[in-house]
């Protein structure tokens, strides 16, 4: 491995994708250097930008052969820093294997090349009636490729799922340059479920260059309802009172004071101003969805909600949402820099955990603001900070990590959707135990054995996490057994 | 215990004790029943340092799925049958492999709810079992595959490594999903001890309905209109034998909501007559398995369901039944003469269906060849890769997919 490619090297990566394929100017690496996870920046040798499966796989092969690691990168917006290239490696950006291939609308299938836009996937097949399901905030600019490498998801996985139920098929260039196919157009393909491991997986075990995606019948009907509420815990107790009437939304999203006000700033969606905002969207046969709409509004009410809203129609609809989905962003006008954290609770335990974050950011004189995709547990705290206050920035990762830890605690996970990368990789060893790790491992070595693609991500590395495992120690089963012992 | 018997079953007496036995005879396989996943961890270490072939086993009703030989050990799941814990406000459960299926629908439903799944021989079938064969009968077309249902697992692998993979929470994408791995990996890669499922709430307001032809093709419109439509779909399946056919409706809809009336419209324009239905649940689909008959699982696009159900009517000298998803999946039973059942497998593997197709044999009647349960899995390499790391001395259900 060298800190730079050889002008051989060079000369074979141009010959496969062309003079404008290849970007090595140290001024244009810079776009490349990190993703939507700006703290973390690492320029890469080069960027290379093929347009076909065959291009991928001469790269791939080129890669293995001269042992360069590489980094796929669809439109740069993770929030984990898994596009942030490795130290010393390529850059292969996906984003101009942007076509669609084939839309069969009676098999409710559309294939795409990875760099084709999440919402594009949407437009394509929506003059047919018919929607892509999965709708990370980020939906309008994300590429299909990365969501496949993040398993992203998204305010509406509650009722649809994420992205990996959503893949039916898919052609992957593998570490060494091989090329397969993973699931099928039909269902249940024989031997193992590749793309089910291969989704998620965070561009470590292999590049996606074509994808086979099942659309769904568009509802007949959308509706969503707003209500206003004096404390997050009556918000979350109407919750799970709509999951107890055994109904299942299409969202359910909590909202807190500040990121209402922040939102409502940004881009004036008319939220009521209250303490807890919680957004139920409802969906499918209209007179199905007036029966459920009627019951939810009477536990809202039940509860406490001090106003209810309905929204019906297209525009107020997507006034609702872009409030919602705008949250992130808007969190800039609260603070100078802010980080989104990412983790997952069960959903029953969101007063008590609540209660711990508020705690902990008073502690460290820090403000935390909330949104939550309450359905299924995602929590998605915004720790606010200034960079210019020296230490501030610490302060706010540290908080930020201990979120987890407090996630981890109440039985839930360190990411539900933003993926690990390199952000959350030392969180790991607090949610897995060391034979957890090893076994993820198992699968990263018969994918990737030379450890190119996408190096230094997900799992805990001494270097960047110091020796210390935080998981619970968990003995080997000949030590348990007492035929080894441990020194 | 005979003195002939090989040394390594002593050695497994004396270690284990009471959780060993005999399959059957002395000179059969041995029958290991741990207590718990420590002790499976201990057993399959003891095997695979002496290279001894394992199979688990949880009810016993798919061990020839896949094919497979008889092992040196059959790890028993039996005693691992606790639902550990039902959190039902948070719409997840976690239950041990050994656990049968109806007995986790039992639990489930005190509060309710469900893992919306209807697999074969609910009553003897465990949940490891299920979960290592992917079973997955109607429910699919509303809830979608059982993958996709579980969403953490703990697995005992070869060396006695035991791994939690995933976790407790719907939404979690922390590390490589190992549970999409092992769902449908047949007890190749590790030992399933305990599962961890996402819950849906039991539907209230059922409607069944059937319509009947004598050819599947008579459907093929109405299918595709109920795709296309508004329609809740429960379940769509559809059962076709010799000379007659039968499509089962479930709606999922509030008797208020009209969704019958659309329904009985859009059957009355394909000029087909819709008839109210008993309920009837996965006891048809069991029924294909008899023991001389060959069963077969075929994929196909949801488009090609009709067509291929007839066509299977159209070989000569074989008796053909068939229950379908509107998705796509057909469970075939066929009943002839070795030679000729052999045969139609050949042919369906070989360009009879469409294009994308595809075949696995689940079991073969007698005088059948076992290599008819060879198919050529896609990405064969990276399957072998995956074994090598999980179970480099091939000692778990060895014969299966390799």
């Amino acid at each position: 491995m060298s800190s730079s490619l050889t002008s051989a090297v060079i000369n074979e990566l141009r010959k496969i994708v062309g003079e404008k394929g290849l970007i090595t100017a140290p001024s244009q690496l810079q776009t490349y250097e990190c993703d939507g996870l700006t703290a973390f920046r690492t320029p890469p040798l080069g960027v290379l930008l093929p347009q076909t499966t065959a291009q991928v796989q001469e790269i791939l092969r080129l890669c293995h052969r001269e042992r360069i690691p590489f980094v796929a990168r669809g439109s740069g917006t993770g929030l984990s820093g898994g596009a942030l290239p490795a130290e010393d490696s390529v850059v292969i950006s996906l984003s101009r294997m942007n076509r669609i291939l084939n839309i069969d609308i009676p098999n409710q299938q559309i294939t795409v090349q990875p760099g084709v836009i999440n919402s594009n996937v949407t437009a394509a097949v929506a003059p047919d009636g018919y929607f892509y399901a999965p709708d990370p905030s980020s939906q309008t600019v994300c590429s299909i490729g990365g969501n496949i490498a993040e398993n992203a998801g998204g305010a509406h996985c509650l009722k649809y799922g994420f992205t990996v139920t959503h893949i039916l098929e898919m052609t992957v260039v593998l570490p060494n340059g091989d090329v397969v196919t993973m699931g099928s157009k039909t269902l249940d393909a024989p031997g193992y479920d590749l793309a089910g491991v291969f989704i998620g997986s965070e561009g470590t075990l292999g590049i996606a260059t074509e994808a086979t995606l099942r659309i769904m019948r568009r509802p007949e009907t959308i509706q969503v309802i707003l209500a206003a509420f004096d404390s997050i815990s009556a918000a979350a107790q109407s919750v799970s009172d709509v999951i107890a009437t055994g109904q299942l939304p299409a969202a359910m999203e909590i909202m807190d004071r500040l990121s209402i006000e922040a939102a409502e700033v940004s881009v004036h969606p008319n939220y009521p101003a209250c303490e807890a905002l919680l957004l139920i969207e409802l969906d499918g046969p209209e007179a199905e969805v007036n029966l459920q709409m009627e019951a939810v509004t009477e536990i809202c009410r039940k509860n406490g909600a001090w106003e209810t809203r309905l929204a019906v129609d297209e525009k107020a609809r997507f006034l609702v949402w872009k409030g919602r989905k705008a949250a992130f962003a808007a969190a800039g006008r609260l603070s100078p820099n802010y980080i989104v954290q990412d983790g997952v609770i069960p959903r029953t335990s969101l007063p008590t955990v609540l209660e711990k974050l508020n705690a902990m950011a008073a502690a460290e004189g820090l403000r935390v603001t909330n949104v939550f995709h309450a359905g299924d547990g995602n929590l998605h705290p915004i720790v606010l900070y200034n960079r210019d206050i020296p230490g501030e920035e610490e302060r706010a990762i540290d908080l930020s990590l201990r979120i987890l830890d407090v996630c981890v605690e109440a039985g839930g996970s360190i990411t539900g959707e933003h993926g690990v990368g390199r952000e959350k990789q030392c969180s790991m060893s607090y949610m897995f135990s060391d034979p957890d790790l090893e076994t993820m491992q198992r699968v990263r070595r018969a994918f990737d054995p030379l450890n190119l693609a996408n190096p230094e991500k997900i799992f805990p590395t001494p270097r960047l996490c110091g020796e210390r495992s935080r998981g619970a120690y968990v003995a080997h089963p000949l030590e348990a057994s007492g035929i080894a012992e441990v020194f | 215990m005979n003195s002939s018997v090989a040394s390594w079953v002593h050695e497994a007496a004396e270690q284990f004790g009471d959780e060993i036995s005999f399959a059957g005879t002395e000179a059969g396989p041995l029958l290991a029943s741990p207590a718990d996943s420590a002790q499976a961890a201990r057993m399959l270490a003891f095997a695979n340092r002496r290279r001894l072939t394992v199979v688990p086993v949880g009810g016993g009703t798919k061990q020839q799925w896949g094919r497979g030989v008889v092992p040196q050990i059959y790890l028993s799941l039996a005693r691992l049958d606790r639902v550990i814990e039902h959190p039902w406000q948070d719409l997840t459960c976690t239950v041990q492999a050994g656990c049968s299926w109806s007995k986790l629908e039992q639990v489930l439903a005190r509060h309710g709810q469900f893992v919306a799944l209807d697999p074969l021989f609910p009553d003897r079938a465990t949940v490891g079992g299920v979960v290592a064969t992917n079973d997955s009968g109607a429910l699919r077309l509303r809830y979608g595959g059982l993958r996709d249902l579980v969403i953490g697992m703990t697995l005992v692998l070869a060396d006695g490594i035991v791994a939690r993979t995933g976790g407790k929470v719907v939404k979690n994408v922390a590390g490589y999903d190992l549970a999409k791995l092992l769902t449908g990996s047949l007890g190749t890669l590790a030992v399933i001890t305990e599962v961890n499922f996402r819950l849906h709430s039991l539907p209230k307001y059922l409607q069944r309905f059937s319509v009947s032809a004598a050819d599947a093709s008579a459907f093929s419109s109405l299918l595709a209109s109920i795709r296309g439509s508004h329609l809740l779909a429960q379940t769509m399946q559809l059962t076709r034998q010799p000379g007659s056919s039968q499509l089962n409706i479930v709606l999922d809809g509030h008797p208020a909501a009209g969704q019958a009336e659309l329904l009985s419209q859009m059957v009355a324009q394909a000029g087909l007559k819709l008839e109210e239905a008993a309920p009837c649940g996965g006891v048809l689909r069991d029924s294909l398995f008899e023991t001389e008959a060959s069963v077969l699982k075929i994929g196909t696009m949801p488009t090609d369901v009709c067509e291929t159900v007839d066509l299977l009517q159209k070989f000569a000298a074989i008796e053909a039944k068939s229950i379908s998803q509107s998705h796509g999946l057909h469970l075939v039973s066929l009943l002839g003469q070795a030679d000729k059942v052999t045969e139609v497998i050949r042919r369906l593997r070989s360009g009879e269906l469409h294009p994308g197709s595809t075949v696995s044999v689940l079991q073969l009647g007698p005088g059948i060849d076992s290599a008819a349960f060879e198919v050529t899995p896609p990405a064969l390499e990276v399957m072998r890769a995956i074994k090598r790391q999980f179970d480099p001395e091939n000692i778990l259900s060895p014969g299966k997919f390799f």
